[in-house]
């Protein structure tokens, strides 16, 4: 395709360009030495874990982990757990945690941190509460709450990429900017009315085949950042951005857009995210969406060690997700005591995330290589 | 322990056992036989016997993977030997890899990344290695601490602000820290001091710098291990060498009985010549490919120049010169840090600025390698598409199948070296990754390419395999900039050398009759007759 390569003619020549040397068998044969060596080992897990390709434990241990999750609690309560209702259930209280979980997806591959995404679904519950309480028709007024969480991500991004504040405060501060914001127009007091359990109630709760909606957004959504991050070029500079932002530039990814776009996209679906909480609650609350700050964080960084190891993904952040949420509701059924969700969630996350970075540990097998990623690079040209 | 290494230093003068040029070149010092290292099936180092004399400075070369690392590593006790190796020093028998940081007392090293902590100072980055001097409450009592700091660095003659950041320092300055970093509790008298690629990130005017201080080391009763692929510096500073090659040795010799062109052919194992220079035909009259006007940024200060079709255009220049950001000023990398204009004649011919037009588009390969460069997380095809992904494009999503097509080409095209497309980046040798990022640039089919430090890091056949790409790219009429601190990349592929000074272009050269000394003293700014 390039007239000044790809002349047959010449391409031989390029191959005769390195001589000797680049012969196998001169010195350095096929796989260079130590430091190949030390990353070889990848591909060399004990024979259980070695199940065909995609079900292996180190693709989808998280997969594994909720079976015998349902399993235990299957066997403690025989009588509640395995049932349609409990499923139903697990899955209805935790599409909203997968939105917002799903929400912070596409920030953090290219190693944005959007904080805001709680604040921004409280706030986008309340709109959307308060324009339905004033006889604003419902379209309009999903309309208007979205506004809202756009407006917040073009802030977020002004903030961020056009400042260049480090997005971690960046999206703390916007947050608490929201929070007052929410204060001043509520007084902390949740927005209930008869008008919100009508028409604006079917959004969270109406449901297909016996699916309530707000599943089906989730995976809806799951399935477009999917086909983004894995089938499209975006997708690709999205990784590129986050992994190496100096290399991307350089290399032509319009790195401050993807960036800027990526936070709008967590903007709105954080925004979405509120607007379902406030139809499935039937109520505007100004903390709804706080409380899923963590668990959004939480769900994306176990998702990133599934699947795609390393890749911050949509599947594995919705089988964390269940993994997680399993765990919760198995513990109301066997009415274990109130802190023990909340410990479940935490032992889980350590466990897990410990155990996949204790083996990335391993298998790099080097001393001083787990102080950067970058080191990871730096040190192949200095392979002796 | 300043004190007793003075005291040692002044002994050794009164005996009178060391000349000025320390020549005298004791027993055996550090002795190693029959080392083996293997890493799952791969055996990194085969049966290697190494010696190093008292007072010697011993080179150590091999190209990347040909195992100097994993020596030294051993040496150093980051990896466990297999069975069967053994050590002495001084004739006293030591164990190796014995699970100590440091190995043997009498061993200090000096890692290729240095180690430093960027943002403290000097007196910081003394310490951490060592030890800080306390008071009563566990705190620092900074004023002593300063005193000895002043008093390690004096005694190897080193000046340097004790204060400011490692990250400000020149190269040269954190590599000298780090030297004496890791003589601190070194009494003077016998010790091997191994610097493991010193110079790989140093400008060529401050290596002089250093081995200024690598004689003053062995003056003051060290032997040093050097570890290197410079085979121009292993000629000005070593008295033997040892050849590494596949994990063996393949030889160890005087310096003073080799020639650079045996030295090179021992590394690579074939004949190899030191001083390749590629046959690029200097292009008369071929038409302008890229015209710069006026380029200014902090260090360039008005420079302007054309490009022709076929054209091989080398900068060169001190660092500071402005002549490493050229390349970066004409791919619009600096943004708004730079100014000035280029025109294209392939692209309508207009003068238009470069500041605030970001990219200009032009295949841009970055000096540093892993920060610019590579993105280490990504496989190899991942990376050498980056930049095209929108010519792979099938609809909206992204065709595999075209993208695996492009990649195999380039690989079988270039002979890059990898277990297979979807390897990670940092599987590679340095050398392959570099033509992975040289393959990224060619795929955009640019009519211009610019490279910065094309050979950084790279061994000897991989330099040459790469000159000969670029000097066939510019047979077809690819205009290519260079710029590079490495004078051998400059006199290999250049048809035409620009040497900046003061961010101006003081000297034009004709890559065909210029000279390494020609070359360096215009550099230098030693060549007005």
């Amino acid at each position: 395709m390039n007239p000044t390569v790809t002349s047959p003619k010449n391409a031989p020549a390029v191959g005769a360009a390195s001589p000797g040397p680049a012969r196998p068998g001169s010195g350095r044969p096929g796989v260079p030495g130590p430091g190949a060596a030390a990353s070889e080992p990848r591909y060399h897990a004990p024979a259980w874990v070695r199940m065909p390709g995609a079900l292996s434990f180190r693709n989808i241990g998280a997969v594994y982990v909720w079976l015998a999750i349902a399993v235990i609690f299957a066997v403690w309560a025989p009588s509640t757990f395995p049932t349609w209702t409990t499923a139903r259930q697990i899955l209805d209280e935790n599409a909203a945690t997968g939105l917002m979980a799903l929400s912070v997806v596409i920030p953090l591959c290219t190693r944005t941190f959007d904080l805001s995404v709680g604040f921004i679904a409280s706030l986008s519950a309340v709109t959307a509460s308060y324009m339905i309480e004033h006889g604003v028709p419902v379209a309009a007024a999903v309309t208007i709450a979205m506004g809202g969480a756009l407006l917040v991500g073009l802030i977020n991004a002004c903030v961020v990429v056009v400042m260049g504040v480090d997005s971690f405060i960046a999206t703390l501060a916007t947050g608490s900017l929201i929070a007052a914001f929410i204060t001043l127009m509520t007084n902390d007091i949740a927005i209930t009315s008869p008008k919100l359990l009508g028409p604006f109630a079917k959004i969270g709760q109406a449901s297909i085949g016996g699916i309530t909606l707000p599943v089906i957004y989730t995976l809806v959504v799951a399935l477009v950042i999917w086909f983004v991050l894995e089938h499209t070029a975006t997708g690709r500079r999205l990784y590129a951005t986050g992994f190496n932002p100096e290399s991307a530039r350089l290399a032509g990814v319009r790195t401050a857009r993807l960036r800027f776009a990526s936070l709008i996209v967590s903007a709105l679906l954080a925004g979405a995210a509120g607007v379902v909480l406030a139809s499935t609650l039937g109520s505007g609350d100004p903390q709804a969406g706080v409380p899923y700050l963590l668990s959004a964080y939480a769900a994306a960084f176990l998702g990133a060690s599934q699947l795609r190891r390393g890749r911050f993904n949509a599947w594995g952040t919705l089988i964390a997700v269940l993994l997680l949420g399993t765990g919760v509701v198995g513990l109301g059924l066997v009415s274990a005591p109130n802190w023990a969700p909340a410990m479940f969630t935490g032992v889980v996350l350590i466990a897990a995330l410990g155990v996949t970075g204790a083996r990335r540990r391993a298998l790099r097998g080097g001393l001083g290589q787990r102080f950067g990623r970058r080191r990871e690079a730096t040190e192949t040209p200095s392979r002796t | 322990m300043t004190g007793s290494g003075r005291g040692g230093h002044a002994a050794l003068e009164r005996d009178g056992v060391l000349r000025a040029d320390g020549v005298e070149v004791g027993p055996a010092l550090l002795k190693i036989e029959g080392l083996s290292k293997t890493f799952g099936g791969t055996r990194a180092l085969i049966d290697v016997d190494l010696d190093v004399r008292e007072h010697e400075i011993h080179a150590l070369v091999g190209q990347n993977g040909s195992g100097k690392s994993t020596l030294i590593k051993s040496l150093a006790g980051y990896h466990h030997p297999d069975p069967g190796a053994r050590a002495w020093f001084a004739g006293q028998p030591f164990e190796l890899g014995s699970g100590l940081q440091h190995g043997h007392d009498r061993l200090r090293f000096v890692h290729q990344d240095l180690g430093h902590v960027l943002e403290l100072g000097v007196i910081d980055n003394l310490a951490l290695r060592h030890a800080y001097v306390r008071g009563r409450f566990g705190n620092i009592r900074w004023a002593e601490q300063e005193r000895t700091a002043r008093e390690l660095l004096g005694r190897f003659g080193v000046d340097i602000d004790l204060h400011r950041p490692l990250a400000e320092a020149t190269p040269v300055e954190r590599v000298v820290v780090a030297i004496v970093a890791a003589l601190q509790g070194w009494d003077g008298g016998r010790g091997v001091l191994v610097l493991d690629e010193p110079t790989a990130v140093l400008p060529p005017h401050e290596v002089a710098q250093l081995f200024e201080l690598i004689g003053e080391v062995r003056r003051a009763g060290a032997s040093v291990l050097y570890v290197s692929h410079r085979i121009d510096e292993i000629f000005q500073l070593a008295d033997r060498v040892t050849v590494l090659r596949g994990g063996r040795v393949v030889a160890t010799r005087a310096v003073a009985d080799l020639t650079p062109r045996e030295l090179a052919s021992l590394m690579v194992g074939e004949e190899v010549d030191p001083d390749f220079r590629a046959q690029v035909p200097a292009a008369s009259g071929a038409p302008v490919v890229l015209e710069a006007r006026n380029l200014r940024t902090r260090y360039l200060n008005g420079v302007s120049f054309a490009l022709h079709q076929g054209e091989v255009l080398g900068v060169a220049g001190l660092a500071g010169s402005g002549g490493e950001q050229l390349p970066y000023v004409v791919a619009g990398a600096l943004g708004r840090e730079a100014s000035g204009q280029l025109r294209l004649p392939g692209r309508g011919g207009q003068w238009t600025d470069i500041g605030p037009n970001g990219l200009t588009g032009l295949a841009l390969v970055p000096a540093d390698r892993a920060r610019e460069g590579v993105i280490a997380e990504f496989g190899v095809a991942e990376n050498l598409t980056l930049p095209i992904l929108d010519r792979l494009r099938n609809g909206v999503a992204h065709s595999r199948s075209r993208e695996t097509a492009l990649v195999h080409d380039w690989v079988e095209r270039l002979q890059i070296r990898t277990a297979d497309q979807d390897a990670p980046i940092s599987t590679l040798s340095g050398g392959n990754q570099q033509k992975v990022v040289m393959a990224r640039a060619l795929a955009l089919e640019p009519s211009v390419l610019l490279l910065c430090e094309p050979t950084a890091g790279v061994d000897i056949a991989t330099r040459i395999a790469l000159y000969e790409l670029i000097a066939q790219q510019a047979e077809r009429g690819l205009g290519v900039i260079v710029s590079s601190t490495d004078i051998g990349d400059l006199l290999a592929m250049c048809t035409r050398i620009l040497v900046l000074r003061d961010g101006v272009v003081a000297r034009e050269l004709d890559g065909n009759q210029v000279t390494q000394a020609i070359l360096h003293h215009a550099i230098e700014g030693t060549d007005e007759q």
